[in-house]
């Protein structure tokens, strides 16, 4: 098997940042890449490597669907939908996030 | 499961798929001026697909397509792999399919698993017996309520087809009435032989083989009712046996099964039926399915006083047969003659043929090395494009199964082959063997297991060592590497030094088993088995009664002796190394007790034993058995049981320093002195194998019980086989009814050697293949080691090194891996050839000519294959390799 050098915690939060950047409407893979980028305030950066996997994954685990479309220039492109399954999944990891987040930030202040 | 074999459907689209979207990332990245993670394109793709259940089979598929391609490129290679793959594998299975037929597999019946045989030992008996009297079956069958059935059978009895003349023998086998209900058989045609059958005074009825019913009627449905002659008595046959069912004995295949009771028809007035000490009935039951072995044993041991007490017994007889109980042993694989006789040879053959196979693979192994050496750059450029390290070795292991696969598929075939052919070699002329060749999941789980294993043995170590290369190393180009690469040497070398080991050991044991066969082959047996030809007759069927059987067989005699091309013309009751021929009425005569005149009798004392025959005058000569002192039997000699012509070991044992003619021995019963009037040199009775044993030989008599299956031998001045026609016609102008048979002594004493044969010739065979195979390994690793000293060696010459110190120094490389190998190998040998003990004869295991020879000639080959590339290295132009750099 290929190699993979994520730990699961990033790999766990990347899955959560797609479908949350996909909550706002069906976007094309390198949008997904760019509204991550731009709502971290250019602080995270995900690579092709990291996110097409992913992508790849939340699809076949039925948490988004995807169309080929039109690019706003113009160009095929293939768009990421979230699915019901999805909504619930990132209900779900925003909760997990949170807990984890807290937890780790209550270790931190001590 | 379904939504992974749709996805394998649209597995190309997928891929295009995923190439437009980087594609098309990459532009938007290139807009934006934003090139976001210019990543390994291959990785991604392998990462993103991976996640599709798929990839590991996709990789398979990928892998072997990758393995043919890469392996079409390199026919040579593939071509010596498949061949010593075939070679290696075929044997493993041809051997082993003979070990599954002989020792393993189970008789063609229902549920075999719950067959057992019943053993039983008399208070003063060295061994277990497993035949029985027939009266002694009859309180078994009427009276076991142990088994859920129980039955009896006996094995092999020739029955003759004919009426006079040229016999056309058949194999009959004895069966009780429950028999075939017990085996859980139905007909093929017609009905099987059942209980009414098998009654006292029953009609002559035969089953037919399925075999003989093709053979004979082309398995026509007119054979049921129609009428056989056996032994000149006619029996209606009945029925025909299922197809596959060969009988109880592994290694003999029955023609026609008769009912027990039928015996009495050829028996006449001593029917065996009634004998109480004639043992020729195994008898064997069914175990109840819920009952354990423990269980049977105990309660036959309860029942075993009633089955064996006759009524009437004396108190002391009840004594005796009080203590026998009977003892179960499995049959499932049927008993076997042959197993007995063969499966310590075919134990040595499987570990000589996994020898072979090592030895096989060590080399595909250095070859694999030595392909893999080239291969360094197409590993280093594949890693770097993002294959894994596993990857790539899985890959060398797929190209492994794909050779071992071919390998395995022709050895499958040629083994196929080879395999009837052995199983003829071991049959004889006068016992043919008959083996149930067929696949079984033994046999295939048996070859899988090759096909799988074998990869494993001479792919994974070369995998996993030569595909660790560092691209900048492998780059560089092939000077470079030096310390990875000589760690590769290092591995080949041991590989082999190993090859040279294992070699060694298969040279000792084929050195010792040829000069064991060839020891045998010229041994001195004491009479001359060339040009003998033997007539085995039978005057009971010919129902010639006991006072004309001596003027019959003078008459033949006389007229046989009057034919061209016969030199002399001898008549004995048995004929050397012919094993238990000439027995048929049940009277041994080979073992008897002979006391000595000045001793009194010892009963117990073995040493009183002779080995005895009844022999014409004209006996000694046909055999050109040479009379030391004394005269030989004359006309007036026969039918006297007073005078005796003994051996050399019976004069010494019985009158020591003395000279024995004219001396008496007590001998037969009522005891009576015979006279000694002659003195032969020692010959062979029994086996080749045996000492010499004391032998009497007396005058031929007709008694009821002896007599009537004399054998005639014609020593004889041409071909034996061309004087059967005019013996046939002569003999017949005697009487039309005499049944006869044809041997030679040749075939007889070569056919005792059937075991000891196949060893040597397989295993100088398998010996030779060793030897061929080790040889390659060491002319490759030692070609392999002057081309990467080239630039070395180029330099020195430069530097003004003589071609002979080149030389040398490859040469004194072969002798440290040559040396370390033979002495390895010795060590092996020295504890392995013990297991060879029973099969040598004249020669002990750790015999040290053989092992010297053997070493002789492995070193002498291994030198020349090292010399010619050593030689190569000599011829370097020192110029040309130093411009290289």
């Amino acid at each position: 098997m290929a190699k993979s050098s994520s730990p699961s915690l990033l790999q766990g939060t990347l899955d959560l940042l797609i479908l949350h950047a996909l909550q706002r409407g069906p976007l094309h893979g390198y949008a997904v890449a760019q509204t991550i980028h731009l709502l971290s305030d250019d602080v995270l950066t995900v690579e092709e490597g990291s996110l097409y996997p992913a992508l790849y994954r939340l699809e076949l685990d039925g948490a988004i669907s995807s169309t080929w479309g039109l690019s706003d220039n113009n160009r095929k492109a293939k768009y990421y939908k979230i699915t019901g399954r999805g909504k619930k999944l990132v209900a779900e990891q925003q909760q997990t996030w949170d807990r984890l987040s807290a937890a780790v930030q209550r270790v931190l202040a001590r | 499961m379904r939504r992974t074999f749709l996805k394998m459907l649209r597995r190309r689209k997928l891929h295009r798929d995923l190439e437009a979207e980087l594609a098309f990332h990459r532009d938007m990245g290139a807009i934006h001026g934003n090139p976001i993670g210019l990543g390994n394109a291959a990785l991604i793709r392998e990462q993103a697909l991976d996640l599709w259940r798929f990839t590991l089979i996709e990789n398979l598929w990928h892998d072997l397509t990758y393995a043919v391609r890469s392996l079409r490129r390199s026919p040579a290679f593939v071509l010596t792999a498949l061949l010593s793959l075939a070679l290696g594998i075929g044997a493993n299975i041809a051997i082993f399919s003979l070990v599954d037929a002989v020792i393993l597999k189970y008789l063609p019946v229902e549920r075999p698993e719950e067959l057992m045989q019943l053993e039983y030992r008399a208070p003063d008996w060295s061994d277990e017996s497993s035949t029985f009297a027939n009266p002694v079956w009859e309180q078994v069958r009427d009276h076991q309520d142990v088994f859920a059935a129980a039955f009896a059978w006996s094995n092999k009895d020739r029955l003759d087809l004919t009426q006079g003349g040229m016999m056309r023998p058949a194999n009959g086998l004895w069966v009780s009435g429950g028999f075939f209900r017990a085996m859980g058989l139905n007909a093929a045609a017609g009905r099987l032989i059942s209980d009414s059958d098998d009654r006292r005074g029953c009609p002559a009825v035969a089953i037919l083989s399925y075999g003989f019913w093709q053979d004979h009627f082309g398995g026509a449905m007119s054979a049921i009712g129609s009428t056989l002659s056996l032994r000149s008595r006619a029996f209606e046959v009945i029925g025909v046996a299922p197809r596959g069912f060969f009988g109880m004995e592994v290694g003999e295949r029955f023609d026609l099964a008769l009912p027990i009771c039928a015996t009495a028809i050829f028996d006449g007035e001593k029917p065996r039926l009634d004998n109480r000490n004639f043992l020729w009935l195994n008898v064997g039951g069914r175990i109840h399915p819920e009952m354990s072995r423990a269980q049977l044993t105990s309660r036959l041991k309860a029942i075993s006083p009633r089955i064996f007490m006759p009524q009437g017994a004396s108190p002391e007889e009840r004594q005796y047969l009080s203590k026998i109980a009977l003892t179960p042993i499995p049959a499932a694989s049927g008993i076997s003659r042959l197993r007995h006789q063969f499966s310590q040879p075919l134990e040595i053959l499987m570990a000589v043929v996994g020898l072979v196979l090592l030895i096989a693979c060590a080399n595909l192994g250095n070859l694999m090395f030595a392909r893999a050496l080239a291969r360094n750059k197409e590993f280093a450029v594949r890693q770097a494009l993002g294959a894994s390290h596993t990857r790539l070795v899985r890959q060398l292991l797929t190209e492994c199964v794909v050779l071992s696969s071919g390998g395995a598929l022709l050895g499958a075939l040629l083994a196929r082959w080879t395999t009837t052919l052995l199983a003829r070699s071991i049959s004889t002329a006068q016992n043919s063997v008959f083996l149930d060749l067929s696949l079984d999941t033994r046999m295939l789980g048996f070859v899988l297991a090759g096909a799988g294993l074998t990869p494993l043995l001479f792919g994974l170590l070369p995998a996993l060592r030569s595909t660790r290369v560092s691209l900048s190393s492998a780059m560089r180009g092939s000077q470079s590497g030096e310390a990875g690469r000589s760690l590769r040497f290092h591995v080949r070398k041991w590989i082999v030094g190993s090859q040279v080991a294992l070699s060694l050991v298969l040279l000792v044991a084929a050195g010792l088993l040829l000069r064991s066969f060839v020891k045998l082959v010229t041994l001195d047996i004491g009479f001359d088995r060339n040009n003998v030809l033997l007539v085995h007759t039978d005057l009971r069927t010919a129902k010639i009664s006991i006072d004309r059987q001596a003027a019959t067989y003078e008459a033949i005699e006389s007229r046989l002796s009057a034919l061209p091309g016969v030199l002399s013309v001898g008549r004995s009751m048995i004929t050397p190394i012919s094993g238990d021929m000439g027995v048929d009425n049940g009277v041994h005569t080979e073992w008897t007790k002979t006391p000595k005149v000045d001793q009194g009798w010892s009963d117990a004392d073995a040493k009183f034993l002779v080995y005895k025959d009844y022999i014409s005058p004209g006996y000694l000569p046909a055999l050109r058995m040479r009379l030391l002192a004394g005269r030989n039997f004359t006309r007036a000699d026969m039918g006297s049981s007073r005078v005796a012509i003994v051996n050399q070991t019976f004069a010494r044992r019985f009158f020591p320093g003395l000279n024995p003619i004219g001396r008496a021995y007590l001998d037969g019963f009522p005891v009576q002195p015979v006279e000694v009037v002659g003195l032969v040199e020692d010959s062979k009775y029994l086996s080749l194998r045996e000492e010499n044993p004391p032998t009497a030989f007396l005058p031929l008599k007709y008694l009821s019980e002896l007599g009537d299956s004399d054998t005639l031998l014609l020593r004889t001045a041409i071909p034996p086989s061309r004087l059967i026609v005019p013996v046939v016609a002569a003999i017949a102008e005697v009487n039309r009814a005499i049944p006869l048979e044809f041997h030679t002594l040749a075939d007889q004493v070569n056919d005792s050697l059937a075991q000891e044969r196949l060893l040597a010739l397989l295993s100088g065979f398998f010996g030779a293949l060793a030897v061929i195979l080790a040889m390659i390994g060491l002319y490759g690793t030692f070609t392999y080691l002057v081309t990467q000293r080239q630039k070395e060696f180029g330099m020195r010459m430069a530097l003004g090194a003589e071609p002979a110190s080149i030389l040398s120094l490859v040469m004194r490389d072969l002798m440290a891996v040559l040396s370390a190998g033979l002495v390895a190998g010795i060590l092996i040998s020295l504890a392995a050839t013990r297991l060879l003990q029973q099969m040598l004869y004249g020669l002990t295991p750790h015999d040290t000519t053989t092992m010297f020879l053997a070493a002789g000639v492995l070193s002498a080959v291994a030198l020349v294959a090292g010399y010619i590339p050593a030689r190569r290295a000599t011829r370097v132009d020192p110029m040309t390799t130093l411009r290289q750099e």
